[in-house]
C-alpha cells in the first residue's frame, strides 16, 4: 500500500512520453484503477513495454472511441499530452463526455491555461509557472523551498496529512484555538468545515472555527507523529 | 685619487640603486599602497566601480561651478571668497586629479621588481635606467594624451596674473568630455566613419580652394568687397556652407557661375555629410544602447542576469519583474525575441550569453549576481554555467534543466539550483491528484497568494528578534504559524521548534499566514530591506 492509501478513483492518463515517466510510475503505484490512453502505436508499445497493464490505444480525437472508457463521477481524466492543441481539445471532448469527471491538465503558456479552463479542466498546472515560481522561492525564500520540496517528494518522512474527525473525537466541539497541537509535534495548517463550507480554510485566515466530527483537519508533521496524533483522535 | 673618486662614484650609484631596489620591494609588498591605488584607479578609471558615479558627479559640479565664476568675473567683481574657492580648491583638487591619474597610470615598483628579478635570474646586472625608461615612457605617453593635455590646460586659468590664461577656461569645459559619456560615444560613433568623413573634408577643401581662387580672378579688379586671396576663400566658404551673409556678393556673371555650382555643391555635400553621419549612428545604435543598458545594471550592487527569453523567463518576469525594479537584464541571442522582450518593457540585449566576453562585460568583481541559464537548450546551460562560474565563483547560478541526469551535469557544472520544469509540474500534477486538499495550500504557499504565504524572516534584516524566546513572539495573536527555524550557525532546520527556544543572530524562521500578517510581523520587527 502507497504512502497515501489507495483510492477509490480510478485515473486515465492521456498521453506517454519520456517527460511522464515518474508521473505514470507513482500514480501506478498509488492507484488501483490507473490506465493510461495514447493515441500513436510507439507510445503505447513504450507503455506496455514498461510494465503498464491497462494501456489503450485511442484516436482520442474520436468521441466514439472516448465514449467505450469506463469513467465514473469523480475518477480522475489526466491531460498530459505533450501536442497543447491537442490537450485543449481533449479535454474539452472530455469535459462533455464525462462532466461529472475531474479533468486535470497540464498547460505550457497562460493562454493555454486560459483555453484549458474554458475547455472545462478542473485542475490546471502551468509548466512554467511553477517553475517560476520555484525559481524566485529559491532565490528569495530558500528554507520555505526546502521545506515545500521536502513535503513534496514522497520519500521523505515529513508530510501533510488530511485527517477526517471521527466519532466519538476528543476534537469534537472544541474550538480551534483551544486545542494545543504542539503537544502532539504537528501543525495545524488548515480545515475543512463541513457546516460551514465545505472550502479549505488556512488556519491563519482568523477565522473562528470550531471542530466538529465530518470535517477533516489537515496538519504537516513527522509520519510518525502525524499517525499517532491520527489514532488519538480516534480516541 | 681620480681612481679612489670613481669608486666613491660606484658605490654612490650602488647605494641608489639598493634603495630604489628596497623601496620597490617595499611598496610591492605593501597591502595598503596596492589597496590605495586600487581605490584611485577605480575612481579614476573603472568605469563599472559603483562609487565612481559619484566622483564624476562631483568633478562636474565642480568644472560647472568654476566655469561660471570664470565667465561672471569677466564683467563683474567676484568676492573674494569665491576667487579664492576657484583659485585654491578647485586648482588644487584638479591638480592633485591630474597627478592621481599619473600616478595610477603604470607601476613603476612593479617594473622595477619584475626586471631585477629578471637580471637575478639570468646572472645580468640589473639597469635602473633601463626601468626608468619604460617608467617614464608610460608616463610620457600619459602626459601627452589628449585628455591629460585638456586636464593640465584645465589648471592654468586660476594663474591671475596672465589675464590671457583665461582663455583656457575653455578647457574646463573640454574636460566634461572625460565625465559625459554621450559627447564620447557621439565622437566614437564618428570616428567609425572616419573615411569617408575624411573624404569629404577634402572634396569641401578643394572646392573652396577652387572656387575661392576662380572668384579672386574672375572679380579681384572688379569686386570692391574682394581684396585679397584670403576674402576670396572666405566667400567661398561661407556660399559652400549655404550660411550667406551677404558681405561680399559676386558682382560679375562669372562669378555668379562659380557662385551658383558651389551652392549646388554644397547643398549635396550637406546631404552626403548628414547622410554618412546618420547611417553611423543607425549601425551603432543598437550596440550603443545595448551598452548603455549593461553600464546602467553595471551601476547597481546587485543584479540579475536571465540567459534566454523563453516561456519561463516571461513567466518569471511576468510576475517578478517588478519585484527586481529594473535590476535584471535578458540576453537572448535571437534578434525576434530580443525585439519582443522590449516590446513587453523587459531590459533585453541581443547577444550570445555563452560567449565569454558577453558574461565579462558585467561588474563580476564588485556585483552580487544571480544568473538565471533558462535558454531552451540543456547544453547551451551547461556552458552558460560553466562561463559564468569560470569568470567569478562568486556569481549564483540557477540553471534549467530537463532530466535529472542532466541536473547532475550542471551540479558538476557549478550551478547552485537547478530547476526542472518536467519534475516540478509532473510533482504538482501528482499532487493534484493524490491530495487534492494539499495541492491546494502547497499551490497557494508556491505561488504567494494573499490567503497563506510561507516566508522566511532572516534575522540578518530583522535584529530586533535576536535574543527573544518564540513564546514571546505570540505568533497565535498575529495569526501565523511558525512552522520551522533554521538554526544560523550550523544550519539545521528545526521543524516545529519548541517555543522556549531563544533566537540568535542570522537563524531563519519560517513563518506561515497570510501575506499582510507576515508583513505586519516583518515591519513590528523592523525590517532592513536591500533596494
Amino acid at each position: 500500500m502507497g504512502r497515501y492509501g489507495m483510492f477509490k478513483q480510478n485515473a486515465f492518463m492521456f498521453g506517454y512520453s519520456q517527460k511522464r515517466l515518474f508521473l505514470a510510475q507513482e500514480l501506478g503505484f498509488k492507484l488501483m484503477g490507473f490506465s493510461i490512453i495514447v493515441n500513436e502505436k510507439e507510445a503505447y508499445e513504450k507503455a506496455v513495454a514498461d510494465g503498464y497493464n491497462n494501456v489503450k490505444l485511442l484516436d482520442i480525437t474520436d468521441d466514439m472511441a472516448l465514449e467505450q472508457l469506463v469513467v465514473q463521477d469523480n475518477d480522475y481524466l489526466i491531460c498530459v499530452m505533450d501536442d497543447h492543441h491537442l490537450n485543449v481539445f481533449l479535454t474539452l471532448s472530455l469535459h462533455e463526455l464525462f462532466p461529472k469527471a475531474i479533468v486535470v491538465a497540464l498547460s505550457d503558456s497562460p493562454h493555454t491555461t486560459q483555453k484549458l479552463k474554458m475547455a472545462g479542466a478542473s485542475k490546471i498546472i502551468d509548466l512554467y509557472q511553477v517553475s517560476a515560481n520555484r525559481i524566485y522561492n529559491i532565490l528569495h525564500k530558500p528554507v520555505a523551498t526546502k521545506l515545500v520540496e521536502r513535503l513534496l517528494t514522497s520519500d521523505e518522512d515529513f508530510s501533510f496529512k488530511e485527517m477526517p474527525i471521527p466519532k466519538g473525537s476528543s476534537l469534537d466541539g472544541v474550538m480551534v484555538d483551544d486545542f494545543d497541537f504542539t503537544q502532539h509535534a504537528v501543525i495545524l495548517v488548515g480545515m475543512i468545515d463541513e457546516r460551514l463550507s465545505n472550502q479549505f480554510i488556512f488556519i491563519t485566515s482568523g477565522l473562528e472555527n470550531r471542530f466538529d466530527v465530518g470535517d477533516t483537519i489537515v496538519c504537516i508533521g513527522y509520519n510518525a507523529d502525524l499517525e499517532r496524533f491520527e489514532e488519538y483522535l480516534k480516541l | 685619487m681620480k681612481h679612489n673618486s670613481f669608486i666613491i662614484e660606484v658605490k654612490g650609484v650602488d647605494v641608489f640603486k639598493n634603495m630604489i631596489i628596497k623601496f620597490a620591494f617595499f611598496l610591492n609588498g605593501s597591502n595598503s599602497y596596492k589597496q590605495t591605488k586600487e581605490i584611485a584607479s577605480n575612481f579614476l578609471q573603472n568605469q563599472d566601480y559603483y562609487y565612481k558615479k559619484y566622483f564624476d558627479i562631483f568633478m562636474i559640479s565642480l568644472i560647472l561651478v568654476s566655469i561660471t565664476i570664470l565667465v561672471y568675473e569677466v564683467k563683474h567683481d567676484v568676492p573674494k571668497w569665491m576667487d579664492f574657492f576657484d583659485i585654491y580648491i578647485v586648482t588644487i583638487i584638479f591638480t592633485l586629479e591630474y597627478l592621481a591619474r599619473l600616478w595610477v597610470y603604470n607601476d613603476w615598483h612593479f617594473l622595477v621588481v619584475k626586471e631585477y628579478g629578471e637580471s637575478q635570474f639570468l646572472n645580468r646586472k640589473f639597469s635602473l635606467w633601463k626601468v626608468t625608461k619604460v617608467v617614464l615612457k608610460g608616463k610620457f605617453e600619459y602626459l601627452v594624451s589628449p585628455t591629460a593635455i585638456i586636464d593640465l590646460l584645465a589648471i592654468l586659468p586660476a594663474y591671475r596674473p596672465l589675464r590671457v590664461l583665461r582663455i583656457f577656461v575653455l578647457f574646463r569645459v573640454f574636460k566634461l568630455l572625460r565625465y559625459t559619456k554621450s559627447i564620447n560615444q557621439f565622437l566614437s560613433v564618428l570616428s567609425s566613419k572616419k573615411f569617408e568623413l575624411f573624404t569629404l573634408l577634402f572634396l569641401l577643401l578643394f572646392i573652396t580652394i577652387t572656387a575661392g581662387i576662380a572668384i579672386y580672378v574672375f572679380e579681384q579688379q572688379k569686386n570692391e568687397n574682394i581684396n585679397s586671396l584670403f576674402d576670396a576663400l572666405y566667400w567661398a566658404l561661407i556660399t559652400i556652407s549655404t550660411v550667406g551673409y551677404g558681405d561680399i556678393s559676386p558682382v560679375t556673371p562669372e562669378g555668379r557661375v562659380v557662385s551658383m555650382v558651389i551652392i549646388v555643391t554644397g547643398i549635396a555635400m550637406i546631404s552626403f555629410v548628414t547622410s554618412v553621419i546618420v547611417s553611423a549612428f543607425s549601425e551603432k545604435l543598437t550596440e550603443l544602447k545595448e551598452n548603455r543598458i549593461i553600464e546602467e545594471i553595471n551601476k547597481n550592487e546587485e543584479f540579475m542576469i536571465i540567459c534566454g527569453y523563453g516561456q519561463m523567463t516571461r513567466m518569471f518576469l511576468k510576475h517578478y519583474a517588478s519585484e527586481y525594479n529594473r535590476r535584471y537584464i535578458v540576453i537572448e541571442n535571437d534578434k525576434e525575441k530580443v525585439e519582443e522582450a522590449i516590446k513587453e518593457g523587459y531590459r533585453a540585449i541581443h547577444e550570445d550569453a555563452s560567449r565569454h566576453d558577453v558574461i565579462a562585460k558585467f561588474n563580476t568583481d564588485y556585483a552580487k549576481i544571480t544568473l538565471l541559464a533558462l535558454t531552451g537548450s540543456d547544453i547551451a546551460n551547461i556552458y552558460i554555467t560553466l562561463n559564468a562560474k569560470a569568470l567569478s565563483t562568486k556569481i549564483r547560478v540557477i540553471t534549467r534543466a530537463s532530466t535529472d541526469k542532466l541536473a547532475k551535469k550542471c551540479k558538476l557544472a557549478g550551478a547552485d539550483s537547478v530547476v526542472m520544469p518536467t519534475q516540478i509540474a509532473n510533482r504538482m500534477l501528482f499532487t493534484a491528484i493524490t491530495q487534492p486538499v494539499m495541492y491546494k495550500a502547497i499551490y497557494a504557499i508556491l505561488t504567494g497568494q494573499h490567503l497563506a504565504q510561507l516566508d522566511e524572516i532572516n534575522l540578518v534584516f530583522h535584529q530586533r528578534l535576536v535574543g527573544k524566546k518564540l513564546d514571546e513572539l505570540n505568533f497565535k495573536e498575529h495569526k501565523l504559524l511558525c512552522i520551522g527555524l533554521q538554526v544560523g550557525v550550523s544550519g539545521e532546520f528545526i521543524f516545529n521548534p519548541p517555543m522556549r527556544l531563544h533566537l540568535q543572530e542570522e537563524d531563519i524562521l519560517l513563518l506561515m499566514g497570510r501575506k499582510v500578517s507576515i508583513e505586519h510581523f516583518k515591519m513590528l520587527y523592523g525590517e532592513v530591506r536591500y533596494v
